[in-house]
C-alpha cells in the first residue's frame, strides 16, 4: 500500500512493464473502472473496497474434480471417456452432459481450461490452491479467504470476516483475527453463540477478565493473552449482534431454499449468500468427493447434480439482487484429473491441465481462457498458474497483489509473488 | 512442509553424518551377530566387503501368525544394539543442560528462572496424566521440604495409568489427525487401549512401532490394526506416513518429484512403498499413467529383504530395519524430538517433517539423547525422565524472540484438547464436555506448539455452553466455594482449584473487592470461577 494515502482517490497500478506509474483519479467510480478492464492491475484504497462491499465466495470442490467431466469436456476421444459434451448458452461452448444448468446459465460464468500446476498431492495443492503458494518449511501462508478479511474486512465487525462452511486451511501467520471462523452445520445458528446471563452481567465479567489476563501477560504469555483477547472481542461483539440471523434460514421462502437444493452444500450456498449480503466479505464452501479413481463418470454425475443446481441458484440469486458485479465466484478444486482413464474407469491426480470456473466481479460471462490439447494431455494455448489465477482474483476482488503481509520473523511477503492477471478475463 | 533452505548447509551435514554416529561401527558386528536373514546392519552399497554374511543364505523365521511375527522381531531385539556394544549409556539431566548451555553460549541472565514448585507440579502434571493436580496434592507437595521432590512427583507421575492413557492418547491423534479414513471404519478406542496397555507393560517403543508395523491391518476392533488401515492399506501413504510419525521425515513430496535439498529421492519413496504392495510395485508414470517402472522393496538406508518374502512379512522387515538397523538414527530420535517439543514447547525441528539433518538444531544434544534413548531400549518413559528432571524444562515461561533462544526457557503455549478437558472437569465435576472439547480444540499434534492458534468457537464455548455454564452457575465448585464464609479463605481456594496457585496480592485485592460489591454472593461466586475458566492461563500450559 502507498504511504500517502489519500482515502478520497483511487489509485491505479499500470502493468509491470509500466514502471512505478501511479496515478490518481478523483472520484472514479470503483465498480465501472473494474469493470472496464483496459488497465492493468487496479488497486483501491481497502477503505473504498470496504465502501464499495466487494466480496468473494469459494465453492471448494475437494479431492480435484477432474476437468474433462466439467469444464473441458473432449467428447468422441479414447480420453475422453463415457460423457458427452452439451451446448450452453454461449454459442460454440460446450460443458459436460452433467451441469444443464450452469450451461443454460453460462453467461454468467467465465472458465478457465488452461489452469497448469505441478502439484499432485491433495493435501500440498489444496494448501497451494487457497493461498497461491508452494507449501514451504515452517511458513504457513494464510489462506486468501484470510487475506481478503484481513484487507477489506473490518477489525470491529459484528460477523466474522471470513466463513467457511467446512473445515479450510487456516490464517497462517495473520493471525486469529482473520481466522476462518467454521461452520459445521449450515442453516443453524452457531453452536454457543447465545448468552446464559444477562448483558450486564457479562460485561461485569468480561471486565474482571481483562484484569485477570494481563497479570498472566505479564508473567510471560503476552502472545497467548493478545490473541485471547482478540478472540473474546470478536466472540463477545458477535453474541449480541442482531446480523447473527445471516446464519439462519428460516426466514428464507421454502422457495429459495428448494432452488438451491436441500443437500448441506446447497444450503451452504444459500447461507454464504445471506453472510456476503450482511457485510462478510469471504465466505468458502465446501463440497468433497471429488477424488475419483475409481468411476469416475457415474460419481460426478451424482455429485454434479447436487453442486450444478446450487451454482446455479447462486449466481441467478446473485444477479437478481444485483451482487453478482460486487461478488466473485470461484469454483475450484486443488488439481485437475489424469485424461487417460484409468483401468477402474477412474482418474488420478493430474495437476499438469485443469479448470476452473468464475462468476462477477468484473469476470466477463461466457468467457473461455485457455484451451488444452485434443487428448486433455497439455495446455495448448494461455497456460494459466496457480499465481496467475491468484493475480486475477485479486483484480476481481480489488486487492492489490503486491500489498506485502508481514511474516512474524518481520519478512514482507506480497500477497501474490509473480504471476499475471489474467486480462481476457475482465475485457 | 518440509522444503528446505540452504543447500550449503546440506552437504556438510550428509558427508559428516556417518563419521560423527558412533552407530555405524556397528554395522559389521550386528550383521554376524544373527540378523541374517535380512542383511540388516547392512546397508547396502555401503559396506560391500562384509555382504558375504548375506551370501550365507537366509533362513526364514516362521512369520504365518501375528504372534509369530512378533516373536520374530523380538528375536531382532534380543540382538539389539544395547546387547552387543560395550556402551557409556548414561546421559544425565545435568548433561544435557550443559550441552544446551554449550550449544549457544549465552550469559546466564538470558536463561529465565527456575519456576515456583506450584507451577512445575502443574506443568509436570498436565505433561504425564494430563490433568491439573488436586489442591491438596499441590499443596502437600509445596510444603514438602525434601530435596528430590520434584524427581519422585516425576518418577511418580510416569507409573500411573494416566500417563499411560494419555500417551496413548496422543500417539492416536499424531497417528490419525490427517487419515482419509472415515473415523467409524477406525477404531480409536482399540487403538488407544492397546497402546496404553503396551505403555502400563512398559513395552519399548521400538516393540510399539514393530506391533503396529507388523499388525494384520484387517480388523478395526484389533489395536494395532488401525494405522494400517487409516493408511487404507495403500503402499504409498502407508511409506509416507510410516516415515512421518516413525522417523520425523517428511518424503510424501518425493512420491511425485525429486527434491533439490532432501535426501529422499523419487526412487526411493517408491521402492519403500514397495514394502507395502501386496503383489508387485509400480511407480506411476505422472506423465504416461500407462508407463510405469516395477519397483522392488528397499528400506530408506538401501536394505534389501530376501525376495523371497510375502507380503506381510515384508512388513515385519520394514519394522525391523525401521527400529534395528543401528544407522537408522532417525528412529530414535523421532521420539526424543516428540517428546521434547511437547514438554519445552519448541522442538529441534519440526516434529513430523524433517528435510535435511541440516536443519535439525542443537544436533548434538538431540542426537547424544537420540542414541542413549536407544540404549535404554527405547523406553518410552526414559526421555520424560530425562527432559521433566533438566533446568531447561523447570524454567519459567517466556516465548523465544530468536533461535538463539531457543531452550532457555519453556514456550507458554496452548493446552491439548484433552488437558483442556481435564481441567474442566473439576468445574463440571465428571468428562460430560470432554467429547465437545475435543471436536473444538482440536488441533494437529503435529503442528509446533508456537503455530498453534485458538478460535472463536473455543471462546464461545467457555463462555456460553450451556452445559458449562450451569456448572459455573451452580456446579460442585461453585456450590463448595459459596459455603466457604471467610472471603480470603474463599479467593485462596478458588485460585488453587481453578488456576492450581493461590492468589497474588492484587488478584486477592481484585476478587474480594468484587465479592463485595456485588451483593448476591452466590453470583458473585460464579462470576468469579466464570472469569477464572475463560482467564488465557486457564487453557496454557505454563
Amino acid at each position: 500500500m502507498p504511504a500517502f494515502r489519500n482515502p478520497s482517490c483511487l489509485h491505479l497500478r499500470l502493468g509491470a512493464d509500466g514502471g512505478v506509474s501511479r496515478r490518481s483519479f478523483l472520484q472514479l467510480s470503483g465498480a465501472a473502472l473494474a469493470g472496464s478492464g483496459l488497465l492493468g492491475p487496479i488497486s483501491l484504497h481497502a477503505d473504498e473496497l470496504k465502501k464499495q462491499g466487494r466480496s468473494c465466495i469459494l465453492v471448494w470442490l475437494g479431492g480435484g474434480p477432474s476437468q474433462m467431466e466439467t469444464w473441458d469436456p473432449k467428447p468422441g476421444t479414447s480420453n475422453g471417456g463415457e460423457t458427452k459434451a452439451i451446448e450452453t448458452a454461449v454459442s460454440g461452448v460446450q460443458i459436460a452432459q452433467y451441469w444443464p444448468k450452469i450451461a443454460q446459465g453460462l453467461k454468467n460464468w467465465a472458465v478457465i481450461r488452461s489452469m497448469t500446476n505441478r502439484e499432485g498431492s491433495h493435501e500440498r495443492a489444496t494448501y497451494q490452491l487457497h493461498t497461491g503458494r508452494k507449501p514451504t518449511g515452517a511458513l504457513k501462508f494464510p489462506n486468501i479467504g484470510s487475506v481478503v478479511a484481513e484487507q477489506l474486512g473490518d477489525r470491529q465487525a459484528e460477523l466474522p470476516n471470513f466463513v467457511s462452511v467446512g473445515e479450510t486451511i487456516g490464517s497462517g501467520f495473520l493471525g486469529v483475527h482473520s481466522q476462518p471462523f467454521v461452520v459445521q452445520r449450515p442453516g443453524a445458528l452457531p453452536e454457543n453463540i447465545a448468552g446464559t446471563v444477562s448483558p450486564e452481567q457479562l460485561k461485569r465479567r468480561l471486565a474482571q477478565l481483562t484484569d485477570q489476563d494481563a497479570g498472566f501477560a505479564a508473567a510471560g504469555a503476552k502472545q497467548l493473552v493478545d490473541e485471547q483477547r482478540g478472540l473474546y472481542a470478536q466472540g463477545a461483539r458477535m453474541m449480541l449482534s442482531p446480523k447473527l440471523k445471516a446464519f439462519q434460514l428460516d426466514d428464507e421462502p421454502a422457495k429459495t431454499r428448494d432452488e438451491y437444493g436441500r443437500s448441506g452444500f446447497g444450503q451452504g450456498l444459500l447461507v454464504a449468500r445471506r453472510l456476503v449480503e450482511a457485510g462478510v466479505p469471504f465466505v468458502e464452501v465446501h463440497r468433497g468427493g471429488w477424488d475419483n479413481h475409481v468411476s469416475v463418470f457415474k460419481s460426478v454425475e451424482k455429485l454434479a447434480a447436487e453442486v450444478d443446481q446450487g451454482l446455479a441458484a447462486l449466481s441467478n440469486d446473485l444477479v437478481a439482487r444485483g451482487l453478482l458485479q460486487r461478488n466473485l465466484v470461484v469454483c475450484m478444486g486443488e488439481f485437475g484429473r489424469t485424461p487417460k482413464v484409468n483401468p477402474r474407469a477412474g482418474r488420478d491426480h493430474w495437476p499438469k491441465t485443469f479448470s476452473v470456473l468464475l462468476a462477477g466481479a468484473g469476470i466477463r460471462g461466457g468467457r473461455v481462457i485457455g484451451k488444452t490439447t485434443s487428448d486433455g494431455m497439455d495446455v495448448d494455448a494461455d497456460p494459466v498458474s496457480v499465481e496467475d489465477l491468484f493475480q486475477t482474483l485479486c483484480r476481481a476482488i480489488g486487492l492489490d497483489p503486491s500489498t506485502e503481509l508481514t511474516s512474524p520473523s518481520g519478512r514482507p511477503l506480497k500477497i501474490v509473488d509473480g504471476g499475471q492477471i489474467v486480462t481476457g478475463l475482465f475485457s | 512442509m518440509p522444503h528446505s533452505s540452504s543447500p550449503a548447509l546440506l552437504k556438510p551435514a550428509m558427508n559428516s553424518r556417518r563419521r560423527n554416529w558412533p552407530w555405524s561401527r556397528w554395522t559389521a558386528v550386528a550383521s554376524i551377530a544373527g540378523l541374517v536373514w535380512l542383511g540388516l546392519g547392512l546397508p547396502g552399497g555401503w559396506r560391500p566387503s562384509v555382504a558375504i554374511v548375506v551370501a550365507a543364505g537366509p533362513k526364514l523365521p516362521d512369520m504365518s501368525t501375528p504372534q509369530a511375527k512378533l516373536k520374530a522381531l523380538e528375536y531382532f531385539r534380543q540382538q539389539g544394539p544395547w546387547k552387543t556394544i560395550k556402551h557409556t549409556g548414561a546421559l544425565t539431566s545435568k548433561d544435557v543442560d550443559k550441552s544446551l548451555e554449550y550449544e549457544k553460549k549465552l550469559p546466564d541472565d538470558r536463561y529465565a528462572p527456575l519456576s515456583d514448585d506450584a507451577s512445575f507440579m502443574r506443568r509436570a502434571s498436565f505433561d504425564l496424566t494430563g490433568r491439573p493436580p488436586a489442591a491438596p496434592d499441590l499443596l502437600a507437595f509445596v510444603a514438602d521440604a525434601s530435596k528430590d521432590k520434584r524427581a519422585k512427583l516425576i518418577d511418580r507421575l510416569l507409573e500411573t495409568d494416566e500417563f499411560a492413557l494419555r500417551w496413548a492418547h496422543f500417539w492416536r491423534t499424531v497417528m490419525f489427525y490427517n487419515t482419509p479414513v472415515a473415523a467409524n471404519r477406525l477404531d480409536y478406542g482399540a487403538f488407544e487401549d492397546w497402546l496404553a496397555d503396551m505403555f502400563k507393560r512398559h513395552a519399548g517403543w521400538d516393540q510399539i512401532t514393530a506391533a503396529i508395523l507388523a499388525a494384520e491391518g484387517k480388523k478395526k476392533e484389533v489395536g494395532p490394526d488401525n494405522f494400517i488401515l487409516a493408511c487404507e492399506n495403500q503402499p504409498t501413504l502407508l511409506a509416507s506416513e510410516t516415515a512421518r510419525v516413525f522417523m520425523g521425515v517428511s518424503i510424501q513430496c518425493a512420491e511425485c518429484h525429486h527434491h533439490p535439498f532432501d535426501r529422499w529421492k523419487r526412487e526411493q519413496f517408491h521402492e519403500l512403498a514397495a514394502f507395502f504392495a501386496p503383489g508387485k510395485y509400480y511407480m506411476p508414470d505422472l506423465q504416461h499413467p500407462e508407463e510405469k517402472t516395477e519397483m522392488s522393496a528397499r528400506f530408506l538406508l538401501g536394505e534389501n529383504p530376501p525376495p523371497n518374502l510375502k507380503a506381510d512379512a515384508r512388513r515385519v522387515a520394514v519394522a525391523a530395519y525401521l527400529v534395528y538397523n543401528p544407522n537408522n538414527y532417525w528412529f530414535a530420535r523421532a521420539y526424543v524430538n516428540r517428546i521434547w517439543s511437547e514438554l519445552l514447547g519448541d522442538g529441534f525441528y519440526a516434529v513430523d517433517s524433517l528435510g535435511p539433518d541440516g536443519d535439525v538444531s542443537h544436533k548434538l544434544v538431540v542426537n547424544r539423547m537420540a542414541y542413549v534413548f536407544r540404549n535404554q531400549q527405547f523406553d518410552a518413559r526414559w526421555p520424560f525422565r530425562l527432559i521433566m528432571n533438566t533446568k531447561a524444562y523447570q524454567r519459567q515461561i517466556r516465548a523465544p524472540k530468536s533461535s538463539d533462544e531457543l531452550f532457555t526457557a519453556v514456550r507458554p503455549s496452548r493446552l491439548r484438547p484433552d488437558q483442556v478437558a481435564k481441567a474442566l472437569e473439576r468445574i463440571v465435576g465428571g468428562d460430560k464436555l470432554a467429547k465437545d472439547v475435543e471436536r473444538i480444540f482440536a488441533v494437529d499434534p503435529s503442528v509446533p506448539l508456537a503455530d498453534v492458534e485458538g478460535a472463536i468457537q473455543q471462546s464461545l464455548f467457555l463462555m456460553n455452553n450451556p452445559a458449562l455454564q450451569a456448572a459455573i452457575k451452580n456446579g460442585p465448585l461453585t456450590q463448595r466455594l459459596s459455603k466457604i464464609s471467610s472471603p480470603e479463605r474463599l479467593v485462596d481456594d478458588l485460585y488453587l482449584d481453578v488456576l492450581a496457585r493461590g492468589p497474588t496480592a492484587a488478584e486477592r485485592r481484585r476478587s474480594l473487592e468484587y465479592l463485595k460489591t456485588v451483593p448476591n454472593r452466590a453470583e458473585a461466586v460464579s462470576d468469579l470461577v466464570w472469569v477464572l475458566v475463560n482467564s488465557t492461563e486457564f487453557i496454557s500450559r505454563r
